[in-house]
């Protein structure tokens, strides 16, 4: 009874970690270049239901899980020297760590020359005082020096992962991020791709990653669409799915939690009466 | 649990502030629509993790967007406006010098020539004589004035700029002052070195895209609703936490 009491207890903090995973999606539904996080549940541990003794008899099937080495001698003696197994019992639910779902954003026009947006495979590699990061987020700009930046000032890195500094003028950003200003070829903006970035990756703050593999130079990468900007893949239709599935989950586990506490006091009271 | 509690809450505050500034940004451009050489302003977001524990949404930076506005054309030969990049000059009280695209210029009781709120223009003439019956200024920022049948040169208008111009810190009334973040002003005739030509009789209005902001209203009023689900939702979750024993 007790071990069902800590499984419902278990399915309800599942569902806490879920819908923190929920909260922060639909908080950045309108990040650009915000990648979903979800939220994976797995069965942490069974357990051999409690074993039964019962008297031998080759009809049963006999528990060979741990069994006390020398049953106490009145158990012998009332020829209990056996153990059933009554089955396994799941002792719960666990949330795996958040996968990041790297699938791709709806494209946006915003008409801002500096704001651009990946369509496939690969990241943008930006500099920051930190090292070097990952992002989808195409929303770049120039610095006080001319040099192009993120939105929070991390320089963009070119193919050859050095800083690109973009003179006055027209700026033309091609599909391979090759940029030009008034028709003169300034630099290329590096994009690369990783083979799993799932495993490759590490999330980080602000929309970047760091790797934990190097990057695939051999995978194709995506095309680069100046004054537009991938907005964040969350879909709203899918976040209302899951809170309702997250909900209801919550409250039968929340139920069978009193449900438990109810027989359990029930079986306290009656036995004292006994 | 209790940390539960108080980082789903927190999760679905940061969104709900999101959305809400965003949304008072959004109101700041369309209120601007009818400002000469108004800019459009991005407000930008950005996820927040600490140390992978997921912790929503906040505001990290705002972008001007420099695109050029529609042109209206005007009765008055000093409403100018800039085809291209550049900011007029504009002498503050304190001496110092301010930068806006607003070109609605006329002259003053002492036949300066002034900005709307009445702080001089930076260029390289003074007073224009009282006698001046036309004023002209060409493309390149010559103002010329006619006496009778003479034209005479006053002097010139330059343009500023500098590499960011997000970067430009507000001092309100449609001016902006050169900032660490702008990087230093760099001055320029225009027409010349990617700097834009002045046309004169003409004012710029404001580059507010009405239909995509409009949009992007209904968007953050959707995204708006669905934090305020959440946080109801996280809301009923801790109370059937708390009321579990009866």
């Amino acid at each position: 009874m007790i071990k069902g009491l800590y499984a419902s207890a278990s399915g309800m903090l599942a569902g806490m970690n879920r819908q923190v995973a929920l909260s922060h999606n639909v908080s950045n539904a309108d990040t650009p270049g915000f990648k979903q996080l979800l939220v994976t549940m797995n069965d942490y541990m069974q357990t051999a239901a409690y074993p039964q003794l019962v008297q031998s008899s080759p009809l049963i099937p006999v528990y060979t899980g741990n069994l006390p080495p020398v049953l106490p001698d009145y158990l012998e003696r009332l020829g209990l020297n056996r153990l059933r197994k009554q089955g396994d019992l799941g002792l719960g639910v666990e949330t795996s760590s958040p996968i990041v779902d790297f699938s791709q954003g709806a494209l946006q026009t915003t008409n801002i020359m500096t704001d651009v947006a990946l369509d496939g495979e690969g990241f943008f590699h930006v500099r920051t005082p930190d090292g070097d990061y990952y992002t989808r987020d195409g929303r770049f700009g120039r610095d006080a020096t001319g040099q192009l930046v993120t939105s929070q000032g991390y320089l963009v890195l070119d193919v050859n992962n050095q800083p690109i500094t973009v003179p006055e003028g027209e700026m033309v950003i091609g599909t391979d991020g090759t940029i030009t200003v008034n028709g003169a070829n300034v630099a290329q903006i590096g994009v690369v791709a990783f083979a799993d970035p799932r495993t490759d990756l590490l999330r980080e703050n602000n929309g970047l990653y760091s790797a934990i593999n190097a990057p695939d130079a051999t995978i194709p990468v995506g095309q680069v669409h100046q004054g537009f900007l991938e907005m964040s893949n969350v879909n709203a239709a899918q976040v209302m799915t899951q809170l309702i599935s997250v909900t209801r989950s919550y409250e039968a586990n929340q139920q069978l939690v009193r449900v438990q506490d109810d027989l359990l006091g029930r079986a306290i009271g009656s036995l004292g009466k006994g | 649990m209790g940390s539960y509690f108080v980082q789903m809450i927190e999760i679905s505050r940061s969104g709900l502030i999101s959305h809400m500034e965003d949304l008072d940004n959004v109101s700041h451009n369309l209120s601007n629509i009818n400002t000469n050489g108004f800019k459009q302003i991005r407000t930008n977001f950005q996820e927040m993790l600490d140390r992978q524990l997921m912790n929503g949404v906040y505001p990290t930076s705002s972008q001007r967007w420099n695109q050029q506005g529609v042109f209206e054309t005007t009765t008055s030969p000093l409403d100018l406006a800039v085809s291209g990049e550049g900011y007029f000059g504009i002498r503050l009280p304190d001496g110092r010098t301010a930068y806006t695209r607003d070109g609605h210029f006329s002259l003053d009781a002492n036949n300066r020539i002034v900005a709307a709120n009445g702080y001089p223009l930076v260029w390289t003439g003074g007073q224009i004589p009282a006698e001046a019956e036309e004023i002209a200024v060409s493309q390149d920022g010559v103002v010329r004035y006619r006496v009778g049948q003479t034209w005479t040169q006053a002097g010139t208008i330059s343009l500023y700029r500098t590499p960011n111009l997000s970067g430009m810190i507000s001092y309100g009334q449609n001016l902006w002052l050169e900032s660490e973040a702008s990087g230093a002003v760099q001055t320029g005739t225009p027409g010349t070195n990617n700097f834009g030509q002045i046309i004169n009789g003409t004012l710029e209005k404001s580059n507010v895209d009405v239909a995509a902001e409009t949009t992007h209203m209904v968007v953050l009023q959707r995204a708006f609703d669905m934090s305020m689900r959440m946080l109801k939702q996280t809301d009923n979750m801790i109370g059937e936490a708390i009321q579990m024993r009866q």
